[in-house]
């Protein structure tokens, strides 16, 4: 039955999935290297040294850092936290619609809508100056393009937790934690017992993957920071295409030093997430 | 007697939730709204009269927007099906699954900026195939990776029962496999249909501002400050997909792994 | 004789799950095989079916060497322990299936379709999806399903396993019934001691990926490794 013909499905799998990566992969890393592009020579470290020198790199990689992990920590703990609280009342017929919702706002839209409320001629700086907290403009507080990013971190929040919040409320559902928690009752745990030791275990090894693979997604986030962030640090992948589409030449090969150096970061974060042999963590 | 706070807070969370939809339209009503006015000086149609007029080519975009989303759709579901099936059956499917999710994992626009040479080198820059190929790159890691789950034992064993029945490959596809995955199917179809519906990054470098999608719309308004537009762009952006939800939820809640 | 098994050896990398597999059958005999989960039967059947191509070996039916025919072409159906049934037909269509995968007429499906659910004793749950059919119903309509399609032969891999004790005694009266009415060969897969003597017209004992197969049911009895003789005992030091 078994013939040893090519595999089409892999060929085309290969040809779709991973040639495309792995060019872009190479072309920026020749590009670093100056082995291609417009103006360079030929090999040098010139833009390695550079970028590793000026620590642009690692300022933009820690805030970028810092803004994800503070929005995803911040995101799942209260989406635990709505869990724990709200599930009964989530599952009403308008509620369950409703709290799906904010996932039909995309990450431009959020970036928008943020400006629009928080900026200094926004709607919440209109309100205060109505209600004379403030009597100018300039007067209301830095919230959009801010050294805190708080535009950032507020529009991650809106953007992650109501995903967080379904996925609990499903997971809760699947693995049957109702259930468990009353069992746990009966064997004789109060209820802070129930939430630390049944609760948040299971909700949280069932999707502890997804937890970093959306703090991996927020490091790379492109469309908040590009809308609500500031001159510097910038978060990762503004400050990679604003050096890539700059005309300084010796930039654009920085540029591409800084995206090979993410990508890295991200393919190693691949690799340690599903490399080691274990079971699907969370299947629909 | 203990205040119950629940009603309270859920009815205040419903309000954050629905007070984005509002606020657009409102915005998106408004016109000549000055700071620190807290009501606009004009509130009517005119913006969306001007905008069905066509004159700022948004309905043009719409369906651009709309042509590529349906594109990116077909072509990552339909492919992401039938490769998934050679991937997860495969001995090595290990290891093919963690190569399909390093383009999966990558921030889509330092992605696009990596391949930008190759599709200038191609002739698909700047020009709508080449937005639809991009966005059916980073598309179809999502469909294979989504579809992993269906190829299971029972689906195997479903196709060797029609194989012992006498059914051909032809038969054992139509009459069984694509019954069987038809819901999965419509689920990634809207998935990827909304990943290509909210991407904005990558097409703005491989379309260099010349394929005019609704985001890239929204924002050359936000760098205009027409605000109005703007929102207006928002509305047709966030529409279409909450009526995909009020027919099905999954439709929209994207969870992978 | 009608099926014919010589020397089949299939082996998943450096375990041979069947050694050196030889017997035969006669037509519209079954063949009832007794052994544990993990002797190899799944492997033996899904090889005869050509769900699992052999490392060596060759497989006669009808005197016709099939060994590398395609499962398709065969003939012959592997009926799976659990009753798998198309979750998207309903009884009826399930039970078509076959009939309309070969293109036949729709009166005879009609015609045929409708014996066989009166032979299954299923009359009025025609219309019913998988899901509002009973265990033993279900596995009745997977039955039907195999069998309306004339299979020269019949593989049965644990068919009631999943069933309770009841539903799986009437289950087999109706299999003996139908095995008469329509003429079938089959080989039936188990772990059920019972259940093997009372299916077959002979019996195997596999264990192992070895099968023995037992000329008379007495030296079936006899062998103290199929554990007959210790049933025995049991039963009779109750007395």
């Amino acid at each position: 039955m078994k013939t040893k013909k090519p595999n089409i499905g892999i060929v085309l799998f290969v040809a779709i999935g991973v040639v495309p990566f792995a060019a872009a992969f190479v072309y920026a890393l020749l590009y670093s290297f100056g082995i291609i592009g417009v103006a360079n020579q030929g090999f040098t470290l010139r833009f390695w040294e550079s970028v590793l020198a000026s620590g642009t790199f690692f300022k933009s990689l820690g805030y970028s850092v810092v803004i994800a992990l503070v929005a995803v920590s911040l995101s799942v703990g209260g989406a635990l936290w709505v869990t724990l609280k709200f599930r009964r009342q989530l599952e009403k017929r308008i509620l369950s619609f409703v709290i799906y919702l904010p996932l039909a706002i995309p990450g431009i839209v959020t970036g928008f809508f943020t400006f629009q409320l928080f900026s200094k001629g926004g709607f919440f700086a209109r309100i205060s100056h109505k209600l004379g907290f403030i009597t100018e403009a300039s007067q209301f507080p830095d919230l959009v393009n801010d050294g805190l990013a708080v535009g950032i971190i507020l529009s991650f929040i809106t953007m992650v937790m109501p995903f967080f919040v379904l996925l609990f409320l499903n997971v809760y559902k699947n693995e049957r934690i109702e259930e468990l928690s009353i069992l746990a009752q009966s064997l004789g745990a109060n209820s802070r017992q129930v939430v630390h030791c049944v609760f948040l275990p299971i909700l949280i090894r069932k999707t502890w993957v997804l937890i970093i693979l959306y703090f991996i997604f927020l490091l790379g986030a492109y469309e908040v920071p590009l809308i609500l962030g500031q001159e510097s640090p910038q978060m990762l992948s503004v400050l990679i295409i604003q050096e890539i589409k700059q005309y300084d030449l010796d930039k654009i090969s920085e540029g591409y030093v800084v995206a090979v150096l993410y990508t890295l970061l991200v393919s190693v974060a691949a690799l340690a997430l599903f490399l080691p042999k274990r079971k699907r963590a969370y299947a629909s | 007697m203990r205040v119950n706070w629940k009603p309270f807070v859920l009815s205040l969370a419903v309000l954050l939730i629905l007070f984005p939809f509002v606020y657009l339209v409102f915005l998106s009503l408004a016109s000549e709204w000055r700071f620190p006015e807290v009501w606009p000086s004009y509130l009517g149609l005119k913006n969306w009269v001007t905008v069905f007029g066509s004159e700022t080519g948004l309905l043009r975009s719409f369906f651009s927007s709309l042509l590529i989303s349906l594109s990116v759709a077909v072509f990552s579901t339909a492919s992401g099906f039938m490769i998934s099936k050679a991937v997860f059956y495969h001995p090595k499917k290990r290891t093919l699954t963690l190569l399909a999710y390093f383009p999966y994992i990558l921030a889509p626009v330092v992605f696009a900026a990596c391949l930008s040479f190759f599709f200038l080198k191609m002739g698909l820059f700047g020009n709508m195939t080449g937005v639809v190929v991009a966005q059916f790159i980073i598309a179809f890691p999502y469909a294979l990776l989504f579809f992993s789950s269906f190829w299971n034992e029972k689906v195997k064993s479903y196709e060797d029962l029609v194989a012992t029945l006498g059914g051909n490959k032809w038969q054992t596809y139509t009459k069984v496999v694509l019954p069987l995955a038809k819901g999965l199917l419509m689920i990634c179809f809207f998935q990827t249909f909304l990943i290509s519906w909210f991407e904005y990054g990558l097409t703005s470098i491989i379309g260099i501002g010349k394929v005019q999608t609704l985001t890239i719309k929204v924002f050359m308004f936000i760098k205009e400050a027409n605000y109005y537009y703007g929102a207006l762009s928002c509305c047709l952006l966030i529409f279409p997909p909450v009526v995909l939800l009020y027919f099905n939820k999954r439709y929209v809640f994207k969870k992978l792994v | 004789m009608f099926l014919e098994v010589q020397h089949i050896i299939k082996s998943f990398g450096a375990e041979k799950v069947v050694k050196d597999l030889s017997f035969s059958l006669k037509a519209k005999q079954t063949l009832s095989i007794l052994g544990k989960s993990g002797c190899g039967k799944t492997t033996m059947l899904k090889t005869i079916g050509g769900l699992l191509s052999p490392d060596s070996g060759k497989i006669l039916l009808d005197g016709e060497d099939i060994t590398e025919t395609r499962p398709e072409k065969r003939n012959i159906v592997y009926l799976y322990q659990e009753d798998l049934l198309f979750p998207h037909l309903n009884a009826y269509e399930n039970i078509a299936f076959g009939l309309r995968l070969k293109k036949i007429p729709e009166g005879l499906i009609k015609e045929k379709v409708g014996h066989m659910l009166h032979s299954l004793e299923l009359e009025g749950q025609a219309e019913k999806m998988p899901n509002q059919l009973s265990g033993g119903q279900r596995q009745r309509v997977s039955f039907g399903r195999a069998i309306s399609t004339n299979p020269s032969l019949l593989l049965l891999d644990e068919p009631f396993g999943s069933l309770d004790t009841g539903t799986r005694q009437r289950m087999q009266e109706l299999f003996k019934k139908l095995t008469a009415e329509y003429d079938i060969t089959s080989l039936f897969v188990t772990h059920d001691l019972k259940e093997a003597v009372l299916m077959g017209d002979q019996i195997g004992f596999m264990q192992n990926g070895l099968l023995t197969v037992y000329s008379d049911k007495k030296d079936f009895i006899q062998d103290p490794q199929t554990g007959v003789q210790n049933e025995i005992e049991f039963w009779g030091g109750l007395r």
